[in-house]
């Protein structure tokens, strides 16, 4: 009897600059998503630290680490997670409530999250009454709207056709480069990974493999 | 998260369960609705008996008496429980009355705030008749001083002052007996009413005699359905052949009870407590209202205890729901955690969901229980209480409308503490995966 200690994430020894593309691949349970928990704020190293732009993560509160997660990270999920009964702006709007931005500047903002991911027009539109591609464009619009540093996004595109997959990729890759933004992304797709500027690898909770490919 | 937002969420959030909100929320207005109807009823009810009293001892009376027992009112006074009570120096004890003596009379007239002192005259009517009738009925005779006869509203006619010789106010009740039609019909018509002297009371020889008296004015219906009103002086008269005591309220001998009226009632209490300081027996119109205060109090502590029951189910009710909505919105909890959401912020977020179902619920019951009040106070006046016209049985005041709301609302967020406990204790990255 007794219980066996898995550790998710051992001896990860990385460094991020500001506004760099990096990939993270690997087989299901080697850590990637873990390690992007790590890194946004929702998971906590039991041992280590985390440094985001010069804030340690592994001694922040639950409030410091909520307000860190609100201004400091956007993240992106493969399932979407949005509100069924909210329209995208609602949706989009979201992290601003907890931001206490006041409701009419609120929508405005999330409007032009909206038009900025090209969903201007569907600004009224519940989750239901749009495309997959749709819903990853509200769910990136959400994501960006509080301003971020960093894009965290989890396999985006897992759920999407390849049509679609490109246009989502086409979008996370612009957000890089025009708007400097720091884009981590999981996914199996090695053709996504390949537009990285840097490609981890991982396996076991441990980066195997290190491709920078600037 | 900003007040307002707080509010829009919750609301929304019961918005989007509509029936199941529902039924909890009935659960609250049931609850609601009993506490409220229950204490407003008691309320119009304790009303209605203290203005009653208060026409009887106004609040601005302070009634003394030679002996200091005889006001001793409660259950000990009574010789209910408790044991028996010592009696002081050289009083009679139980409740025999002496006449009061003049210096007593000159301390109580002494005593600050005191505006006038009249005897308490005690006299005991056989029957009451129309002149030219021979049908006679019960009556109770009460001399008043003016102060005290305008305190019961008249239908018709007017008052009597303490200067008033053989004119007379008659209770409402009177009216069909004597077979008027309108209470003005019986204004300027003689009643007789028969006095026969006390020592028949222990069936001892006496005399009786006839007193007649010109109706002036008809009251409103009241409690008191034998009073027949007359003034100081008639009475006095009276008295002294009822008692067979021709120097009865005299200086010689003084009442045994004495009418004190205060300059205001706020000083009713400290000037009871003088005349209790000289030795003398004291009762206001606070003791009697105590008394009914306590009565009541207990009454309707026993009915709201049927409607907390229901409000203590409904608090279950409330918890159950939020369990519900924890489990459904999981996933939901954990894309707020993800966007921002602290821990405090989801558990506020339940929290004020729970006191969005308590105060919704709140408001709707006492809104039934108003409008169900009204309706019953309409009902009853129009029937059985119909000559009752002053008689609000059913009662809102203020702070019961708040008071019952604040209630809900505080059941309801003690319910909502656990289930929004259990929200924000949520871990965010299992939430996100949770289908």
């Amino acid at each position: 009897m007794g219980e066996e200690t898995i550790n998710a994430l051992a001896g990860v020894n990385l460094e991020i600059s500001q506004g760099e593309f990096v990939s993270i691949a690997g087989p299901s349970g080697s850590g990637k998503s873990t390690l992007l928990n790590i890194i946004g704020g929702l998971d906590s190293p039991t041992k280590g630290n985390i440094t985001v732009d010069g804030q340690d993560l592994s001694k922040a509160s639950d409030s410091e680490l909520s307000s860190y997660r609100n201004k400091k990270v956007g993240f992106v999920f493969q399932t979407f997670n949005l509100q069924p009964t909210y329209n995208a702006l609602e949706n989009v709007a979201l992290p601003l409530v907890f931001a206490k931005v006041p409701l009419g500047k609120r929508n405005q903002i999330a409007k032009e999250a909206l038009e900025t991911v090209g969903l201007g027009d569907r600004v009224r539109h519940k989750p239901s009454e749009l495309s997959g591609g749709e819903r990853q464009r509200v769910g990136i619009a959400r994501a960006l709207v509080n301003n971020p540093k960093i894009l965290l996004a989890d396999e985006p595109t897992g759920n999407l056709d390849s049509k679609a997959r490109e246009r989502i990729m086409e979008l996370l890759t612009e957000l890089n480069k025009e708007r400097g933004l720091t884009l981590l992304l999981v996914t199996h797709d090695l053709e996504s990974a390949r537009s990285a500027d840097r490609m981890l690898h991982m396996r076991d909770g441990e980066i195997t493999e290190a491709v920078d490919r600037k | 998260m900003s007040f307002a937002d707080l509010l829009r969420t919750a609301f929304s959030n019961l918005r989007r369960r509509k029936l199941r909100s529902s039924l909890t929320i009935l659960a609250v207005v049931i609850g609601a609705g009993l506490v409220s109807l229950l204490v407003s009823l008691g309320i119009g009810v304790q009303g209605f008996l203290t203005d009653q009293v208060r026409s009887l001892l106004p609040s601005d009376v302070v009634m003394v008496a030679s002996n200091p027992d005889v006001f001793q009112i409660g259950l000990e006074g009574l010789g209910i429980g408790g044991n028996p009570q010592p009696i002081a120096g050289n009083q009679t004890g139980g409740f025999t009355l002496q006449p009061l003596t003049q210096q007593e009379i000159q301390e109580v007239q002494g005593i600050k705030h005191v505006a006038r002192i009249d005897p308490f005259i005690i006299l005991r009517a056989d029957s009451v008749r129309l002149q030219g009738s021979q049908a006679r009925f019960r009556t109770d005779v009460r001399p008043q001083p003016d102060y005290q006869v305008q305190l019961v509203p008249l239908v018709a006619g007017k008052y009597i002052t303490d200067q008033t010789r053989g004119e007379c106010i008659i209770a409402n009740q009177y009216l069909e007996v004597f077979g008027f039609n309108s209470p003005e019909e019986a204004l300027g018509k003689e009643v007789i009413i028969q006095v026969t002297q006390a020592a028949s009371l222990i069936g001892l020889p006496a005399e009786t005699r006839e007193y007649s008296f010109t109706i002036v004015g008809v009251t409103e219906k009241t409690l008191s359905s034998t009073e027949i009103v007359i003034s100081l002086t008639d009475g006095e008269d009276m008295s002294r052949f009822w008692a067979n005591t021709p120097d009865l309220y005299t200086d010689k001998i003084p009442a045994a009870i004495l009418q004190v009226r205060i300059d205001s009632s706020q000083y009713a209490d400290a000037v009871a407590q003088e005349v209790k300081g000289l030795g003398l027996g004291e009762i206001t119109s606070a003791d009697v209202l105590g008394i009914i205060g306590t009565i009541f109090g207990i009454i309707q502590a026993i009915l709201s205890a049927f409607g907390l029951i229901a409000l203590g189910v409904a608090s279950l009710s409330i918890v159950n729901t939020l369990i519900m909505s924890v489990y459904e919105r999981t996933r939901e909890i954990g894309v707020m955690k993800a966007v921002g959401a602290s821990k405090g912020t989801i558990r506020i977020l339940f929290t004020a969901e729970g006191a969005a179902i308590g105060f919704l619920g709140g408001a709707i019951g006492v809104a039934i229980a108003y409008v169900l009040g009204f309706v019953i106070d309409r009902v009853s006046r129009a029937t059985f209480l119909k000559d009752f016209q002053s008689f609000n049985i059913s009662v809102f005041p203020w702070w019961l409308i708040v008071g019952v709301i604040a209630l809900t609302t505080i059941i309801a967020i003690l319910a909502a503490l656990y289930p929004a406990h259990r929200a924000a204790g949520l871990d965010p990255i299992e939430s996100l995966r949770y289908e």
